[in-house]
């Protein structure tokens, strides 16, 4: 790292003397900005009360290296790493059962600072403007203490909070708006807040699906995936998939799972929407009107006992495999008809992806 | 039904003795011994006995006191929270700890937490290695933990009241009054706990936020001669404790946790000729609440457990004892995240002991539970021992133990499991004792093949206990006991040291919390007035991922204690320790460090 520093400062010197006045049309010498530009950052959220919490990257030509955040800072990450907001410069992760952000170079992973004040079991963050905007679920058996923290990005500090209903989770940015799916915290929730960023004010709210886990926006749309509530809530009740017509906040469709069935991890890419059922990997097209009757393929082969994490990019998909949830879990990526192409083991619990270009 | 038979029976052999008149009495021993099955029925196991010198020495938990002192490997999870044991590298629902002759488990996770257990309660504190169930019941896999009130008959008065301050601001009292008459026999103690245990982390500037502890504990145990034949005795014990969970390297704490426990136990002891007789009735209550957020909510269990037991002992000879055991068991439970139930669990025993000549002897039991919940399996024990030379004896034991599934594992909402089995292990060891006259040596290797582990695992996106898991488990134990006194000086050693391997079946990882190597050392030296002792412990490394890619080190950490003795009344004591002497930093459960060095002061007077 230092070596790579010195070499910068060397080369910005080089240019200083030598071309200060000819910096437009000097040779272009293309500076990778770090070692982690371009390529998948994968948060291993780690064992609640662990503290062991990591992030693994993996290259474009699928060189992985773990325990990137301790290894450029010589510091260990926390304790169950939640979500990663890229933005600018910067990556924030959120680091759930520690409360608190850190702030790093997205690129080189240096951290630039932690923010501990102003969160209370921070989960997921999306930005708007020069302000970034992270669901707090507070104390989770409390249903009246939930808001989103609004991040000042200048000063890395959180300026005001929006008071929000119970169990705020997912969180995405589109027009200045932005849509809160309240997943429940220990309850059960079944909405969407639509939060005005410029105002930071809840301006309506959208009934979905039962517990919703993940949330897409595309041309126009939300999709919202709601999982259903489990077995242990004692009315059990199967997975939504709802679309909501941004124009009015209007409902515009409600797919309803078959039987008893519980779907997670919405993704859409291209013209195509993916998600998960256990095991198993399902797709159709955004704008079908029924949902699939057959899984596009299954993981089973792998072992994997539920997709724990998820993401399909440019023809590939991403499944994350939690394993046993106590030693190191791994990263398939599969063609997208399901043919395994590589295979990686990470660290504890991977729980996110995210591509950093 | 059979215990009201038994119980007619017994009445009827009273009214007998009473009628009679009988002349030839059958003295009673003068020691009263609560739990006559650990001194009658375990001459082909270990039995290590840790006697009230020694606890008074060590650490107010009883956790501390196994940790520095036997082969019980301890999993806490920081200074003074949750303490687990593994003994014989099982997990901590494989460990029974029986209090006065009953399992004191907790019915809702089926282990007992070593820290909220107080030593200083009981008058003496054993730990018999290995299988126990035919006896103990469930849990006595790896072994079992004895808490005794032994009662005596002297006609005298003791009081003991032991104080110590130390680092943190902690507080451990417990004060001792002892009193009988030839007829009437008394022990009660109480115990005084508190803490604010903050130290600092070493090499971080973080302290141990929200450690802060108390409890107030009280055990008392009362024997009144009816006559020279029949005994009533009352063991009673309370405690009621809130700790604090402390924070980790990696994540702050504002949760607090409450245990309120209690336990009564009536019994009628008769001794008719041969016949011992035994009728126990015991309450016990088991009650927590959990503070996630250091606020007013709170989730909570709850157990009452009722016991009847009657127990009858036969000597047929002189070299030849039978015992039956039938025990009734009633448990009601109820919580916020578990189904409110009741079970009823009945189980007898036979135990036979023979002395076959003057070095040989051997143990045999069998037991059958009966319960709607579960289907349990015969459980059986057989042992024996010779002594092949003066200072040679060898000792082997069999058995097949088990382990009941827990309230939680069967009714947790929404995930428990209600067709769970026991777990149950068939395990084989032979022990080698060497005695000379101030010299104990013992070595012991076991095997333990361990099936229908219960374990939570994910099953879709819901987690269930399911009867998965095969454990092999062998390894080897050693205590060694040494004194010497040479004029006015005195010398003690006991040393321990335990070599555990713990795997899955057809996996060759190592159980996650199990060391391989663990041993203890303690020297002792007495001259006149004055002791010092030195006592040292070595935890080997841990893996704390179940692949082993992750792993705790290894580390030793050691105490060092003088103390003076005056001749006051019935004698006073006052001592310093240091603890953790070379200021090791050192954690025993993973991002959970333990203090740097730190001190305590005593003061043990006896009158």
């Amino acid at each position: 790292m230092k070596l790579n520093k010195l070499i910068l400062t060397a080369f910005a010197g080089a240019f200083f003397f030598a071309s200060c006045s000819s910096d437009d049309d000097s040779v272009t010498i293309v500076e990778p900005k770090g070692d982690y530009e371009n390529g998948l950052l994968i948060l291993n959220e780690g064992g609640f009360n662990a503290g062991d919490a990591s992030i693994s990257f993996l290259s474009e030509d699928y060189v992985l290296e773990n325990n990137v955040f301790s290894g450029v800072n010589g510091a260990d990450l926390g304790d169950t790493g939640q979500d990663i907001g890229l933005h600018s410069d910067y990556a924030y992760i959120v680091v759930n059962n520690s409360h608190k952000i850190e702030v790093v170079n997205r690129y080189t992973f240096e951290k630039v600072t932690t923010i501990t004040t102003g969160l209370d079991n921070p989960r997921y963050i999306a930005f708007s403007g020069a302000k970034g905007y992270v669901t707090n679920w507070g104390d989770p058996a409390d249903t009246e203490d939930d808001y989103v923290a609004v991040l000042d990005l200048s000063t890395n500090t959180v300026a005001s909070n929006i008071s929000v209903a119970e169990g705020p989770e997912a969180i995405v940015e589109n027009n200045g708006k932005l849509y809160v799916a309240h997943k429940g915290g220990y309850g059960y929730g079944n909405t969407v807040s639509v939060i005005n960023a410029a105002s930071g004010t809840v301006e309506t709210t959208v009934a979905v699906g039962d517990v919703p886990n993940s949330l897409e926006i595309d041309n126009g749309k939300l999709y919202v995936m709601g999982e259903g509530a489990p077995s242990w809530s004692g009315t059990e009740t199967t997975g939504q998939l709802t679309v909501v017509n941004l124009t009015d906040n209007s409902v515009s469709q409600d797919f309803v799972f078959d039987g008893i069935t519980h779907p997670s991890n919405l993704v859409i890419e291209g013209s195509k929407l993916y998600y998960t059922i256990d095991d198993g990997i399902y797709t159709m097209d955004v704008n079908a009107t029924a949902l699939p009757t057959e899984a596009l393929f299954a993981t089973t082969a792998q072992g994997v006992y539920g997709v724990y994490s998820f993401e399909v990019k440019n023809d590939k998909v991403y499944v994350g495999d939690a394993g046993d949830y106590n030693s190191n879990g791994k990263v398939y990526i599969y063609s997208l008809t399901g043919t395994l192409e590589q295979t990686f083991t990470v660290g504890v619990i991977p729980a996110g992806f995210y591509f950093n270009n | 039904m059979t215990i009201r038979k038994l119980l007619f029976i017994a009445l009827l052999l009273l009214c007998q003795y009473i009628c009679a008149q009988n002349d030839t009495i059958t003295q009673l021993d003068e020691v009263i011994i609560s739990d006559t099955q650990l001194r009658d029925y375990s001459n082909s196991q270990s039995v290590q006995q840790l006697n009230d010198s020694v606890i008074a020495r060590n650490p107010a938990s009883l956790g501390a006191l196994l940790n520095y002192n036997t082969v019980i490997y301890f999993k806490e999870n920081g200074l003074g929270m949750v303490s687990s044991p593994s003994f014989r590298g099982t997990t901590a629902q494989q460990t029974a700890v029986i209090w006065n002759g009953i399992n004191i488990n907790s019915q809702l996770n089926g282990q007992t937490d070593f820290n909220i257990l107080n030593a200083g309660d009981f008058n003496s504190v054993s730990v018999r290695a290995g299988g126990g169930s035919v006896i103990y019941g469930s849990s006595a896999i790896g072994g079992s933990i004895h808490l005794n009130n032994d009662l005596s008959f002297d006609d005298e008065i003791h009081n003991a009241l032991l104080v110590k301050y130390g680092s943190y601001n902690t507080v451990n009292a417990n004060y001792n009054f002892k009193a009988s008459t030839r007829k009437f026999s008394s022990d009660v103690s109480i115990s005084r706990n508190n803490s604010d245990n903050d130290y600092e982390y070493p090499n971080s500037d973080i302290k141990n936020e929200n450690g802060q502890y108390y409890n107030t504990s009280y055990n008392a145990a009362f024997a009144y001669k009816l006559n020279e034949k029949n005994i009533l005795r009352l063991y009673s014990y309370a405690y009621d404790g809130e700790r604090h969970f402390s924070r980790t390297l990696a994540a702050p704490s504002q949760s607090k946790y409450q245990d309120i426990n209690s336990r009564n136990l009536l019994e009628w002891l008769g001794i008719y000729g041969g016949f011992t007789s035994k009728l126990k009735a015991a309450l016990l209550t088991e009650h927590y609440k959990y503070y996630a957020r250091g606020n007013d909510n709170y989730t909570f269990g709850k157990v009452n457990t009722w016991l009847g037991t009657y127990d009858l002992a036969y000597t047929i000879t002189d070299n030849l004892k039978i015992n039956t055991l039938l025990n009734y068991t009633h448990n009601k439970g109820e919580g916020s995240d578990i189904e409110a139930k009741e079970r009823n669990i009945g189980s007898g025993s036979v135990l036979l002991q023979h002395s076959v000549t003057q070095k040989l002897e051997y143990e045999v039991g069998v037991r059958k539970e009966i319960t709607d919940v579960y289907e349990s399996p015969l459980l059986f024990s057989f042992g024996g021992s010779y002594d092949v030379a003066k200072f040679y004896t060898v000792k082997v034991n069999a058995s097949r133990n088990f382990r009941i599934p827990t309230f939680n594992d069967l009714y947790w909402q929404g995930s428990g499991n209600p067709d769970l089995k026991p777990e149950s292990s068939y395990q084989a060891e032979i022990g080698n004792e060497f005695k000379a006259k101030n010299f104990k040596f013992t070595l012991t290797g076991y095997y333990i093949k361990l099936r229908n582990m219960l374990r939570w695992i994910p099953t879709g996106s819901v987690w269930r206990p399911e009867n998965v898991g095969k454990v092999n488990t062998y390894g080897v134990e050693s205590l060694i006991d040494w004194q010497k006194n040479v004029g006015s000086s005195r010398f003690a050693f006991d040393g321990t040291y335990a070599y555990t391997v713990s795997r899955k079946d057809g996996n060759s990882s190592q159980l996650i919390y199990v060391p391989f190597h663990k041993a203890t050392a303690s020297l002792a030296y007495s001259y006149k007035n004055i002791s010092t002792y030195y006592r040292h412990l070595y935890n080997g490394k841990v893996f704390n991922t179940s692949d082993n890619s992750s792993q705790i080190d290894a580390y030793n950490v050691s105490t060092l204690g003088a103390e003076y003795h005056f001749k006051l009344m019935q004698g006073l004591d006052i001592g310093v320790q240091v603890h953790n002497l070379w200021d090791k930093a050192y954690q025993n459960v993973a991002t959970r460090p333990m203090p740097g060095r730190n001190y305590t002061m005593y003061l043990n007077f006896k009158f």
